[in-house]
């Protein structure tokens, strides 16, 4: 049986196929602007924030290198993964990370402190982060008329590096050049300037016990800046009265017994100091904090000819007044006589000296004369051996350098008489301090005994002064070219 | 065997007639009111992830400038935020470019001072000021006067809280809001169900 068909049933195709397309096109529509809207979202606003951890990262890996310059000198920029030019120090580029980011840093000496010889460093790092997802910009068009939204922000590379070709390769403007890039991608570079860590920055500061001082003894400071040493921490009308209160006291474990009056502020690590008459300052049980051991310096000149060694009265004048970052060297095996140290004419004169055993000596700084001492061994003196004639503190510096092993000890004892200026970073070593002394200066040592009435003033100069014994970042900005 | 149809029965009635464009005409209703709702649901979408993206941006550029900045404040209102930036990139004018006019957009070498509070790293004798403010239904970043929209919407939007903590933590937070074009009867939950936070802290030792 034949049926025939209704001559209208041919809409119904049309309608169909109208509707199809009304609803692709619906369709394609959300898609396309999904896809967009995803593809900044998850690409471009990921890369751009992958990009600037990257950067932060190299920043991290030369900040590190920066450090072992003072904690472990014989591998700092190591060859040949680092590439060394005269102050400069290039980077391998590492790449890390799921997402496939790559960084590099160039890290370069750029000054030394005219006072202390620390040389700042900085560290120019790049960042990059791939763009995944569709090569194009993301950019909202309702900003307005030739307003740009997120390409003014998120500058990404498709083809080349833009940075490269408008400024060079060291943003210096010099051969600029267009880079090609393996891809889609995002750089951000950022400039971390690395300062040197000076040590002196508490009159007492120890890693492990504290025991002193006396009960009459008293602890205060002043600024050498202002004029030489005088009492002013009961006077809040004095002009150096503000100076006069940082005499403070840093122990980094919770072993601690203080006496004696202290102007300024007192920090442990777990101790039970409770606010009292006799500490004037902030108490806080709740500081730790390591001092890493001290490493003989590397970047000092070669030593002088004579003198090697002294056991009897030398008297020597270097020839010439030399610089903090390039003194006078000298290295002695033993240093147990008595040794005066002159002045080139008038000139600020400096001087190091590396002795490689104990150092027991009579040590006669004079006027303009400003010295390090770094010794191997242990120290063992009595105040009056320690001849600082200016009375500057920093003008007489003693290091002394961390055993090898550190099951070994080392000691610092310092006895009766006389009164001294001068400043001890001795972060391995127990300190003793026997007697009555007035001194002016600051110690870093690991243990501190003293039992004495001492009258200890810290010169809030010493803030400043001082070896680089760490460093840390000072300042942090992103080049957005 | 072949059926024949009546000639009379071809034509419609007109009951027919109607009936059919009734349901014609409900259908094309039904479908220009779903075609319509499905454009202002695709606007109020695409409005939202757009507003969205912008949130983003807004966050993303304060909190590349509250890294670098030096001192960062916000207003009584918290509806403007201050910061201060240094000045890494040589521009012309600069006492460097004026006598090297070749260094005109290149990185600055620091110069380094010895404070109260420390070391200080300063790029050049002065500093940028870069300001985030609202300006109708816009947020603009002014740069030492030179204006940039970083976001406008034809909707409100507008940062709800903008808190700079001072003290401490040294840091920027900042929540965003906008209001969508659908909303629940008004329901707060509508703008403060689009909050984006963030928080971003200072790099630089403060200096303000």
């Amino acid at each position: 049986m034949r049926t025939k068909r209704p001559v209208e049933e041919g809409n119904v195709l049309i309608c169909a196929l109208c509707t199809i397309l009304i609803i692709s096109l619906i369709g394609a529509n959300v898609l396309r602007n999904c896809t967009t809207r995803y593809n900044v979202s998850s690409s471009q606003v990921r890369s751009w924030k992958e990009s600037l951890f990257a950067a932060e990262a190299g920043g991290d890996i030369a900040y590190a290198e920066v450090r072992r310059t003072v904690l472990d000198p014989p591998h700092a920029f190591p060859t040949p993964s680092w590439t060394t030019t005269g102050a400069k120090h290039q980077s391998p580029e590492t790449t890390f990370g799921a997402n496939g980011l790559t960084t590099s840093t160039v890290v370069d000496l750029f000054y030394y402190d005219p006072a202390t010889g620390n040389p700042w460093f900085r560290a120019r790092s790049k960042g990059t982060a791939p763009v995944t997802g569709l090569a194009r910009t993301g950019m909202d068009d309702r900003m307005g008329a030739g307003v740009k939204g997120d390409s003014l922000l998120r500058k990404i590379d498709f083809k080349v590096d833009h940075f490269v070709a408008t400024y060079g390769p060291n943003g210096d403007g010099v051969g600029p050049t267009p880079s090609p890039v393996p891809g889609p991608q995002i750089t951000r570079r950022i400039e971390q300037i690395v300062a040197p860590v000076t040590p002196f920055e508490a009159a007492i500061k120890c890693t492990g016990s504290f025991y002193g001082l006396g009960s009459a003894a008293q602890v205060d400071s002043y600024n050498s800046k202002n004029g030489p040493y005088y009492f002013a921490a009961n006077n809040p009308a004095d002009p150096n009265f503000k100076d006069a209160r940082s005499g403070s006291v840093e122990i980094g474990t919770p072993v601690a017994e203080v006496n004696g009056m202290l102007y300024g502020n007192l920090s442990t690590n777990g101790g039970t100091i409770v606010p009292n008459s006799s500490i004037t300052g902030t108490i806080d049980n709740n500081v730790p904090f390591t001092c890493p051991p001290f490493k003989m310096p590397t970047d000092l000149p070669p030593p002088q000819a004579a003198p090697t060694s002294v056991t009897s009265t030398v008297s020597i004048t270097p020839p010439v007044a030399g610089t903090a970052t390039v003194p006078t060297y000298y290295l002695l095996s033993s240093l147990s006589g008595k040794l005066t140290i002159n002045a080139v004419g008038g000139a600020q004169t400096y001087v190091a000296i590396h002795v490689t055993n104990d150092m027991t000596a009579h040590i006669d700084v004079k006027p303009n004369v400003h010295v390090k001492i770094f010794f191997d061994g242990n120290m063992d003196v009595k105040g009056r051996d320690i001849e600082n004639e200016t009375n500057l503190a920093a003008n007489l510096q003693y290091y002394a350098i961390s055993p090898a092993s550190p099951a070994t000890t080392q000691y610092i004892h310092i006895d009766p008489p006389g009164d001294f200026a001068a400043t001890f970073y001795a972060p391995s070593a127990d300190v003793v301090l026997h007697g009555n002394p007035d001194l002016i200066g600051a110690m870093v040592c690991k243990t501190f005994y003293g039992n004495g009435n001492t009258s200890w003033h810290y010169d809030r100069a010493l803030d400043t002064e001082g070896d680089a014994v760490d460093y840390r970042i000072v300042s942090y900005v992103e080049d957005i070219r | 065997m072949r059926l024949r149809i009546s000639r009379k029965r071809i034509a419609f009635t007109l009951p027919e007639i109607t009936l059919a464009l009734a349901v014609s005409g409900v259908v094309f209703g039904a479908i220009l009111t779903l075609s319509t709702s499905l454009q202002k649901s695709f606007n109020a979408i695409d409005n939202y992830f757009g507003t969205h993206m912008q949130q983003i941006r807004i966050v993303d550029y304060l909190s590349r400038d509250v890294k670098r900045g030096l001192i960062v404040t916000t207003s009584a209102d918290l509806q403007t935020v201050t910061v201060t930036i240094p000045n890494y990139i040589i521009q012309a004018g600069d006492p460097e470019a004026v006598v090297n006019p070749t260094l005109v957009g290149t990185a600055r070498t620091p110069t380094m001072a010895y404070t109260p509070s420390g070391w200080q790293v300063n790029y050049g004798n002065t500093t940028s000021i870069v300001v985030y403010s609202i300006s109708g239904l816009s947020i603009l970043r002014t740069e030492n006067g030179t204006v940039t929209t970083i976001a406008s919407s034809t909707d409100q939007l507008v940062p709800l809280t903008t808190d700079v903590e001072l003290a401490n933590t040294e840091c920027a937070k900042t929540s965003i809001t906008f209001q969508p074009i659908f909303t629940s009867g008004g329901a707060a939950a509508s703008r403060s169900g689009t909050t984006v936070y963030s928080t971003a802290y200072l790099r630089n030792k403060r200096r303000g």
